[in-house]
Formats: structure tokens, sequence, C-alpha cells
């Protein structure tokens, strides 16, 4: 394991690539503790001191960017609108035809789509840096803090443009940094730069914890929370990893003189193919009707109401529940528009590829479908029971909701790693077998 | 003087956004983000391209100067 490390270090391109990483996440933690000119940064860590962390309604998203949400940085919205994008266009595709064309078309459909995410990114960006912007003038952003409506002390028009400008040239700025790392470094840089944000939230609330804990002057929950953690990150590589392999025969052909297939191999169905995202578009929903709530400005009528008592809280029990449904139905949603049977089986056919014990073609796809729909309901119930089960544990031991270990910020961080390691190793196995993982 | 440094940043923001959206998108979308999809590194960029990122990294450098250098500015003004 660690001469592993030591050899991806000593590989001269794979060094190059892991420190660019490293250094684009430099700046990318930089610029996430840089305030917003004018925004007053004396006021705004007195608000969150007082407000202990916990951003309410702000939580999630603020996790998501790093805490930079809620101290006003220039990459305060963090990569949250560029996830909205591509959210927005992935339920687009399934609906408009022009996108499905796209999709279809391979390579060049898929640049197209990527350039249309990254419009709407900008929009998007556009959008939310003026709400943030206005929430935070208003005073609502921390509305137990005293000094809360002086975050911002100039509120003529021409400054709040300014800072609305800086804060979705910042949120373009870090689409670039990730696709820089896409590009050039090692793993999927939106992914990697989301990991490091949500890990960089890890030893401040871990510190919180043991500041208020009680056994052992604190050192008791501390250690007892690091050993839950780890011992939930290791069920999640575990099913992370499991898959079911359906065995494909392929027929053995001539052409020309030489002999083509004629080898057994097998299609890996995950238990979990749809990895975090079911999760990630159940948080973002559940917070839209909140955000509505935040916008149209009357919390006295009867539906804010209703919102606000059972929607923003994330140990309600109507909240958990919905989002558990949320994460079960996004999961067979998204692996019924990733993964296709009948496109699969088809391939097969052309290649002379069979199921043993099953004919080729129609029989094949419904087979497929089969065992997908079946694998997918433990997945999916894993995945939703996962998300929930920190948020029940900690809301019956009295704790805040922004633990460091949520389901959530575990799931990611354990998708994301994985998936970085195996890119990292498959880059080592071109100069040597062994890797990280055996 | 806070007049000016605000300027520059709004035209130093937009030329950010523009040089951004210039560059041809890299990775496709959820995907591509969270496991799934297979990995295609289309390796080697055009000409073009790099200079291209240049420009982006002097403008950015430029960007990240101004919001500092108003930040301070805004600050001492009190």
């Amino acid at each position: 394991m660690l001469t592993a490390f030591a050899r991806a270090f000593r590989t001269p391109d794979l060094r190059k690539k892991l420190l660019f990483t490293l250094g684009i996440l430099v700046l990318f933690r930089l610029g996430a503790t840089i305030p917003i000119p004018g925004v007053d940064y004396a006021n705004v860590n007195q608000c969150i001191k007082e407000a202990g962390g916990n951003g309410g309604l702000f939580g999630m998203i603020n996790m998501f960017s790093g805490g930079a949400l809620l101290q006003l940085t220039i990459f305060a919205l963090g990569i949250m609108p560029y996830i909205t994008a591509s959210i927005i266009l992935q339920l687009l595709t399934v609906v408009i035809p022009r996108l499905e064309a796209l999709k279809k078309e391979g390579q060049a459909g898929t640049t197209k789509i990527t350039q249309y995410t990254r419009y709407l990114t900008l929009a998007l960006a556009i959008l939310q840096g003026t709400g943030l912007v206005a929430t935070a003038q208003s005073g609502t952003l921390f509305r137990t803090c005293q000094v809360g409506n002086q975050i911002i002390p100039d509120t003529s028009i021409f400054r709040t443009a300014v800072m609305v400008i800086t804060m979705t040239a910042g949120t373009v700025m870090i689409m670039w940094l990730g696709e820089l790392i896409t590009d050039r470094g090692i793993g999927n840089g939106m992914s990697i730069l989301m990991f490091t944000s949500i890990a960089a939230g890890f030893p401040g609330s871990l510190w919180a914890i043991k500041q208020s804990g009680k056994i052992l002057g604190g050192w008791g929950e501390f250690f007892g929370v690091i050993i839950v953690g780890l011992a939930i990150v290791c069920l999640v590589v575990f099913v992370e990893q499991a898959q079911r392999r359906v065995p494909v025969q392929y027929a053995k052909r001539m052409i020309g003189r030489r002999s083509y297939g004629g080898t057994s191999t097998y299609i890996p169905l995950k238990v979990n193919q749809a990895g975090v995202i079911p999760v990630i578009f159940a948080s973002s929903l559940l917070y839209i009707p909140a955000l509505i709530v935040q916008f149209s400005g009357n919390t006295t009528s009867g539906w804010a109401q209703w919102i606000s008592t059972n929607l923003t809280k994330g140990d309600h029990p109507v909240y958990l529940a919905l989002y558990f449904l949320l994460i079960v139905f996004f999961a067979f949603f998204y692996v019924a528009i990733s993964f296709n049977p009948e496109e699969v089986a088809d391939n097969m056919k052309k290649y002379g590829g069979f199921i043993p014990g099953i004919r080729a073609g129609r029989p094949t796809a419904e087979y497929l479908g089969y065992v997908l729909n079946r694998i997918t309901w433990p997945g999916s119930l894993y995945l939703g029971l996962i998300a929930l089960v920190p948020t029940v544990a900690i809301a019956l031991f009295n704790g805040s909701q922004n633990f460091p270990f949520g389901g959530t910020s575990i799931l990611i961080i354990v998708g994301v790693g994985l998936e970085t390691v195996k890119q990292i190793e498959s880059q080592l196995q071109q100069r040597n077998y062994e890797g990280f993982l055996r | 003087m806070v007049t000016g440094f605000s300027i520059a940043l709004i035209v130093f923001s937009l030329l950010l956004m523009l040089l951004v959206l210039m560059h041809k998108g890299k990775g496709g979308g959820l995907s591509d983000m969270f496991g799934g999809g297979m990995q295609s590194s289309v390796g080697g960029s055009s000409v073009a391209e790099r200079n291209l990122d240049r420009i982006t990294v002097i403008i950015g450098l430029l960007w990240f100067a101004c919001v500092v250098g108003l930040g301070l500015v805004l600050k001492f003004q009190k």
C-alpha cells in the first residue's frame, strides 16, 4: 500500500499530475477564504460564531462549498451551480428530443451538452449569487445574529452589482479549475473539488464535537465519532465494490486468417449502479421548497409555515421520509437512463455474444432488465438508509444536524475517493502491475 | 479609488467569464462526475487552446489582485 504510494510519486508523469491537482486544490481553498470586497468580515465571523456552525437552511449547501458560503467569500457558491446545471440537463435529456439526439451522437454531442451545462452554470451562478447577496443584505442569512444586517454595510445598487459579478466570476473560475484537473490532473475535477470542500469541513466539526463533549474531556466523543465514521466508510466501500457478474460467451469467428472472440467475459452490474447521484438529486430537490419560502418573503402564510416546519429541518420525520423516497426513486430513475438493456443486448448480438442459457436479442434484454431491477432494489434501499442513518442517530443523541460524517458526505467522499484511486491505479499499471487495491 | 477598483473588477470579471466559456468543456456532466462512465482521455490541446489558457491565467491573476485590492481599500477607507 505505502510502496504503491511511493511508486506513484516516483513515476514522473503521474507525479506531475498529482502535484498539479494538489496545486489547483490549494488555489481553490485559498479562494474559499478571501471575502468578497464590501463584506464586513468581522461581523460575518461574529455571526458564524453565534450560529455555532449551524447554518440551518443553508447547512447542506454550506457543506458543499466547504464553509465558504456563510463567510461570503469569492468562491462562496462553490460548485453548486455546476451541479445544479448538470442535474437540470440530465433531467432535460429525457424530456427534450433534441438533447436526447445529441446524447446519442457520442463524443461530439456530449461536448455540446457540456457546453450547454457551462452556459447554464453561468446563469445559475448569477441567480444564486444575487439571492445570496440579497439575503445577506436583509439580514436573513443569520436570523439570530444581532449584527446580521450589518454584514454588508453599503447596500447601494452599484456595490451589490459588483459583489454579484465577483461571485459569478468566482464560480466560473471554479468551473475552469475543475476542468483543468479533469484535463491535466487526476480524476474528475468537479468531484475532486467537491471532495475537498466536504473534507475541509471535517477537522473543524470534529474539534467542535471534542469541545462540546463531556466524556474524558471530550476525547471520548471525539474518538467515538471517528470510529463510527470509519465503520460506515468500510461498509460503504464494501457495497460500492459489490457487483453481479452476468456471464457472456462470445462465439469464435474467423475473419480472413485471424480468429476473433471465443472468449467468455461478464457484464458487471453494480449493486449501487447509480452512485451518489440519487442522493445529490434528492437533497437538491428538497432544498427548493425552502428556497422558495426564503425568497417569497412572507413567512406567515399557511404553506410557508408548513414548509419551514417540515422541510427545513434535517431531522424532521416528514423530511426524512421524503428524502428516503426520493433517493429510492432517483436510484431507479438514474439506472434506467444510464443503462439500457436493449442497447447492450443489441451490441452483444452484433458481436456474436450471448448469455449462456438465454437466446440473443429480446430475451437477453428482458433478462438483463430483470436482473438489473432486482439488484437495484437493495442498492437503492442501501443508499437511502446510509443517507438517513447518521441523521437519525444524531437526532436520537441530540446532536447538531451538521454532523461531519453525515450520510451524504460519506457517500460522496467514498465514491469520489474510490474513483480517483482507481484512476491513479490504472495509470500506475501502465508501468507496474501491483496497485493499491488487490 | 474605490470606483476605479470596482470598475476594473467588473471588467476583469466579465473578461474571465468570457474566456472560460470560450474553452472547450472537459468532462461530461454528472455520470462522469460520480462514477459510471468510462474515462476517455483525449490528450493534446491545440495551440489556440494553450494560448487561451495563458490569457485566462493572466486575467485570473489580475481579477484576484483586484478583489484583494478592493477589499483592502474598502477596509482602510473607514
